[in-house]
């Protein structure tokens, strides 16, 4: 193939040329998307890293509109998906199909074949088309009648779904959860959003008037940019400590995977990049600790029964856990944790 | 029953072991004797009721009874019943038993011979305690409160000795109170069912429990604040802080307050006072005599092979009245002037035995606790002590010229007197020197100068405090005869021994000189002026002092018409004036035959000089250090504090290659992490300036989260202390310096880090009450806290290391051993 290969994404661009470029990305989403500049960043961010989207909230928040904003901001092939119950894994990756004329099976290449593909309402279809995605997400290619198709780079899904507990769905596998680098909320927007969206919306769609502002050599330097990004021993040591907690607290049945810590610090990586700095702060990783982590980890049925969604887990846990020093210094960290916390907490998060 | 029947027997073993602090107080052992029947009778009555199921008031009933028949049969009158059965005059006969009793206790020194009167009050006394500690025990089963009778015994001893009261019997005591005490623990939990061990082994009976270790740890709690608590109360000072801080450097054998009763060692007391480097206020005298002679208080007259030792004294109360020389064929023969003296003792000075003048006739002020030996002529006291008494007396000044005393006779040989007071040890020597001393005499008056002059500086003495022995004993005698260098209680002792040689009744007087300090009419007398000195019996006189001492070298010494200064007629001896004993100033001892030609070892005074002078001035000093020591310990958390800020502030100090802080990602393609000298150093600067800044924080009470990222804590130190610009700044800068430290290739450089801890620091000031202010100066919660963290992982170093010696003690335990053949 010609596209270039994901090993050589292109060169890294220069800081201010990387915020010129990605700050424009962000204005042209926020056009349609108002008031959510903190979602529209991580979505980015998951863009930059590489990584896949999920975005997970209640009908009717803008679930679409930014996963079309996102791909109409990017001058590259885009498809979407409407993932429905009677959607089959074919129509997803693709089928042979007989052409008479070269008296051959001939690959007609499915929705993933494409630099952005949209997942409407993802857990409409049933799991089995769901796992359809599983190879091109993680391995970025498509094996179908045991051929293999490599995909373009970039490539990133970005699927919506509604709340598990909505009627009609189907909930994603573990595995499949597991790919998605990210999940996030829309959350319904603030009252002066709201009232903004109503003005412009009225009269059209400005998803319409959306131009591209970037393509996919501009995208492949900036993803280039990110994983520039340093990430000190201590921070990948607090990935490695908050990953492990998520496997060792009670309240988890099963606790987030080698390939969440790896898409941890890549995201914390872009988010870094994007904030203009070029070493990862654990910050960071605070920061993205829920949305990468919880949709992966599966509560214990107590859990379940006491109403504490994964969010509050990992919340709790990255509230819980000392950073990790290269040092060893101060009575106010090391195993004195209990004491001092103790006695110099006043707050609650 | 069986558990209650060993309970019993063993409260009555422990009430004989309580008992032990009576033997203090007798001579012999017969109250023991009867004791333990008594007790024994009493534990078998109880054993006997309980066998027989009787109830709990007929088992009480049943000792009493018991007991009283033994004290009837112990104690008979002679009209009982079967020399059983109590009669009314039995009980008069204990009546009688009772008042006798009372009268021996105040007639009988301790210890006492065997009175009667005595013996049924202690066997009845036992007896009760004995009856009280079963009832208690077994039937109440309070052990703990058995220890209360226990403890009314060794009340006794107590207030028998005034001072110091002899600890091994309490020991004694003690065991038997913790044997009944472990007696009933063990019945109880051999009732509560069997123990055994996690491991399934069965406990021995006597092996502590696991549990037991918070009641050692509270016993070992308890018994240390018992202890110290008495040191720090300012109130109690009679303890061992007051001995702490007394200054002394001599010997101190008989410092004040150390004299007990008549066993108090007069020549060791002596030497104490003597050799003490402080000059303490004693006594206070005021008389109308013109020129008194010694003030008394003891008498030494039992001489030995171990020397002189004083006897406890045996009289009557002082309500009884001392006698009048001048009715006595004995001392009649003088001249007797009558004085009236006052006498007040300060605080400093507590001893049994009262300071008066020579034959006093009648005191005024000493209650009835004080009694009056006619045979020593000592006032004395087995309950109280001088201490801080005020009391006055009449005293007759009896005034004997050489003329009249050489009229005196020789005592017969078989004169009680004389068998008593010429008692001698064999000493060669002795014997010789006082045979050639005395044989060109006639009358028994100038054997004793005879004697008396021989201490003179022509024969070679010399008065030193250093060479004496306090001990005094017959060995020290004859080598300061032979060494001629000694202080009063040599001189006394010695001419006391050699005028007994000769024949003549003689024995070592104790008490103060004159004195030479005056204040008004009143002479204050000091430890320097306690003095011994000799007196000898001449027929018709009585007991005549001599003082063989050298005068000048006896601070408010003075002689006597018929005793006068052997060294008064020398020439002065240029050589010696300069060594002027700091208390012996001649103008201020009026008629003392002070002179500055003593030929004195004075070193041991000398070098006692500055501490005299500064006698007050070393109390003030030492309290000052110890306010200064005090003071210096508080200020050891701040200092610890402020030095680790300037290590800090050194480090964090501006450079003078200031690089341009580096800002916004580095330049693409520097992928490593940079390791310039400048970055290393920059690197550590900002942890120093952070390590500050978060110390900073703990002694401002701003909360210190460790889940927290330097940039989130720079923020809400912002947010909660309510910092504002230039503060709120450098808190954020010092917050980026760390986060780009700890996590960016390039470490932040450049950043004015000391001046920006002080602006936080001052910043945090401004917010905080003043309380947080003073303490984060004054005790600094970081240091604090470090400490107080050291001082935990120390005691938890130590208890897991405890801990893994006993268990290795436990594998080895013979008791284990036994315990698991036994199963």
């Amino acid at each position: 193939m010609t596209t270039p290969t994901w090993d050589q994404p292109g060169g890294p661009l220069p800081s201010d040329e990387f915020l010129a470029a990605s700050g424009a990305i962000m204005a042209n989403i926020e056009q349609v998307i108002e008031g959510k500049s903190a979602t529209v960043r991580l979505a980015l961010a998951v863009l930059l890293a590489e990584g896949h989207l999920l975005i997970e909230d209640v009908p009717g928040v803008g679930k679409t509109k930014l996963a079309k904003a996102l791909a109409r901001s990017i001058d590259c092939s885009v498809r979407r998906i409407q993932f429905t119950p009677d959607l089959l894994p074919s129509d997803v990756t693709g089928v042979s199909v007989y052409n008479q004329e070269t008296r051959d099976f001939e690959f007609k290449p499915g929705a993933v074949f494409a630099n952005l593909v949209v997942g409407d309402e993802i857990n409409r279809a049933s799991p089995k088309t769901q796992s359809a995605l599983l190879e091109c997400m993680e391995e970025r290619q498509v094996t179908v009648d045991g051929t293999t198709y490599e995909l373009q780079a970039p490539f990133m899904v970005i699927a919506t779904q509604n709340p598990i507990e909505m009627e009609g769905t189907y909930p994603l596998p573990e595995a499949q959860r597991d790919r998605f680098t990210a999940r996030i909320a829309m959350g319904y927007p603030d009252p002066r959003a709201e009232m903004a969206m109503l003005n412009g919306h009225g009269a059209h769609d400005p998803l319409n008037d959306l131009r591209a502002v970037a393509d996919a050599a501009l995208v492949r330097r900036l993803i280039a940019t990110a994983r520039d990004v340093h990430a000190a021993e201590a921070v990948q040591q607090y990935a490695i400590a908050l990953v492990t907690a998520t496997r060792e607290a009670p309240e988890i049945r099963l606790g987030a995977s080698p390939r969440s810590t790896l898409q941890l610090i890549r995201t914390a990586k872009a988010v870094a990049a994007l904030e203009g700095r070029d070493y990862v702060l654990p910050d960071d990783l605070q920061t993205l600790a829920v949305p990468v982590l919880a949709h992966r980890i599966i509560p214990t049925a107590d859990a379940q029964l006491n109403r504490r969604t994964t969010d509050a887990i990992v919340a709790e846990i990255v509230h819980r856990l000392p950073l990790p020093h290269d040092r060893n210094r101060s009575p106010y960290d090391t195993r004195a944790v209990g004491d001092t916390r103790g006695q110099y907490e006043s707050r609650g998060r | 029953m069986t558990g209650r029947r060993r309970l019993g027997l063993v409260a009555a073993a422990a009430t004989l072991l309580a008992a032990a602090p009576l033997s203090a107080i007798f001579e012999t052992w017969t109250w023991l004797m009867q004791c333990i029947l008594a007790v024994g009778l009493v534990a078998g009555a109880a054993v006997l009721t309980r066998t027989l199921r009787f109830p709990t008031w007929a088992q009480a009933l049943g000792m009493v009874v018991v007991l009283l028949l033994t004290l009837t049969w112990m104690f008979p009158s002679g009209e009982e019943l079967l020399s059983l059965i109590p009669s009314p005059a039995t009980f008069e006969h204990f009546g009688a038993l009772f008042s006798d009793a009372g009268n021996d206790t105040r007639s009988y020194g301790v210890p006492v011979p065997d009175r009667e009167g005595l013996l049924f009050v202690a066997v009845l006394g036992i007896g009760a305690v004995a009856v009280a500690v079963d009832l208690l025990t077994v039937v109440a089963r309070r052990p703990a409160l058995a220890g209360l009778p226990m403890l009314a015994i060794y009340s006794v001893p107590v207030a028998v000795y005034v001072d110091s009261v002899p600890v091994l019997p309490f020991i004694v005591g003690a065991t038997g109170f913790l044997w009944l005490l472990v007696a009933d623990n063990v019945d109880r939990v051999r009732r509560f069912g069997r123990r055994f061990t996690g491991d399934g082994r069965d406990v021995d009976v006597w092996e502590p429990s696991p549990l037991a270790a918070a009641g050692r740890r509270l016993a070992v709690i308890g018994v240390a604040t018992a202890v110290l608590l008495p040191l720090i109360v300012p109130g109690l000072n009679t303890g061992l802080l007051n001995s702490l801080t007394q200054v002394g450097s001599g010997t101190g054998a008989g410092g004040p307050g150390s004299g007990g009763s008549g066993r108090i060692n007069l020549f060791a007391s002596l030497s104490g006072q003597l050799n003490q480097a402080q000059v303490t206020n004693y006594v206070r005298v005021t008389t109308t005599e013109p020129d008194p002679f010694y003030l008394r208080f003891g008498v030494a007259d039992v001489l030995t092979s171990d020397g002189f030792s004083n006897r406890a004294p045996n009289g009557r109360p002082l309500s009884q009245g001392l006698g009048d020389p001048r009715q006595s064929a004995a001392s009649a023969e003088a001249q007797y002037r009558q004085y009236r003296a006052e006498v007040e003792i300060t605080n400093d000075f507590g001893q049994s035995l009262a300071p008066v003048y020579a034959t006093t006739i009648d005191t005024d002020g000493l209650d009835g606790a004080w009694s009056y030996d006619p045979n020593t002529q000592v006032v004395y006291s087995n309950r109280t002590t001088t201490k801080g008494k005020k009391y006055s007396f009449d005293y007759l000044r009896a005034k004997y010229t050489p003329a009249e005393l050489r009229t005196a006779p020789a005592l017969a040989r078989d004169n009680p007197l004389r068998t008593q007071f010429t008692t001698v040890p064999d000493d060669a020597k002795v014997d010789k020197l006082v045979g050639d001393l005395t044989r060109s005499e006639d009358t028994e008056y100038d054997k004793i100068m005879a004697i008396y002059r021989y201490f003179s500086r022509d024969n070679g003495f010399s008065y030193s405090l250093q060479t004496a022995d306090p001990k005094a004993g017959a060995s020290a005698i004859t080598a300061f005869l032979a060494g001629k260098a000694g202080y009063c209680q040599q001189y006394a002792a010695a001419m006391a021994w050699m005028v007994r040689k000769a024949g003549i009744p003689a024995r070592v007087a104790f008490g103060f000189t004159r004195g030479s300090t005056r204040d008004g009419n009143a002479y204050i007398l000091t430890n320097r002026n306690a003095h011994a000195w000799t007196e000898a019996y001449l027929d018709g006189f009585g007991w005549v002092p001599f003082d063989a001492t050298p005068a000048a070298a006896v601070v408010g010494s003075t002689r006597s018409d018929w005793a006068p200064d052997t060294d008064a007629v020398e020439a002065p001896s240029p050589t010696s004036s300069a060594s002027l004993a700091p208390g012996a100033n001649p103008s201020a001892a009026p008629g003392a035959a002070n002179r500055p030609d003593r030929d004195l070892n004075a070193g041991g005074l000398d070098a006692n000089d500055p501490a005299n002078r500064s006698g007050s001035s070393t109390r003030a000093l030492l309290t000052v250090a110890i306010i200064a020591l005090v003071l210096a310990l508080l200020a050891v958390p701040a200092l610890r504090r402020i030095l680790v800020r300037r290590r800090r502030h050194a480090a964090t100090a501006p450079k003078v290659t200031a690089v341009a802080a580096a800002t916004g990602p580095a330049p693409p393609g520097s992928r490593d992490i940079v390791v310039t000298t400048e970055a290393v150093r920059a690197r550590e600067d900002a942890h120093a300036a952070w390590d500050e800044l978060v110390d900073t924080m703990v002694d401002y009470r701003v909360p210190v989260d460790p889940t927290e990222t330097p940039r989130h804590t720079a923020q809400r130190l912002v947010r909660e202390a309510d910092l504002t610009d230039g503060p709120a700044e450098s808190a954020a800068l010092l917050g980026r310096a760390e986060e780009r430290a700890r996590y960016a290739r390039q470490p932040l450089q450049g950043g004015e880090l000391t001046v920006a801890l002080q602006q936080v620091r001052k910043g945090l000031a401004k917010t905080a009450t003043r309380r947080t202010r003073l303490t984060a100066i004054v005790l600094p919660p970081s240091v604090m806290l470090r400490w107080r963290m050291g001082a935990g992982d120390v005691s938890a170093r130590w208890m897991s290391g405890l801990s893994r010696g006993r268990d290795l003690l436990v594998r080895f335990s013979p008791r284990r051993l036994l315990a698991g053949r036994a199963r």
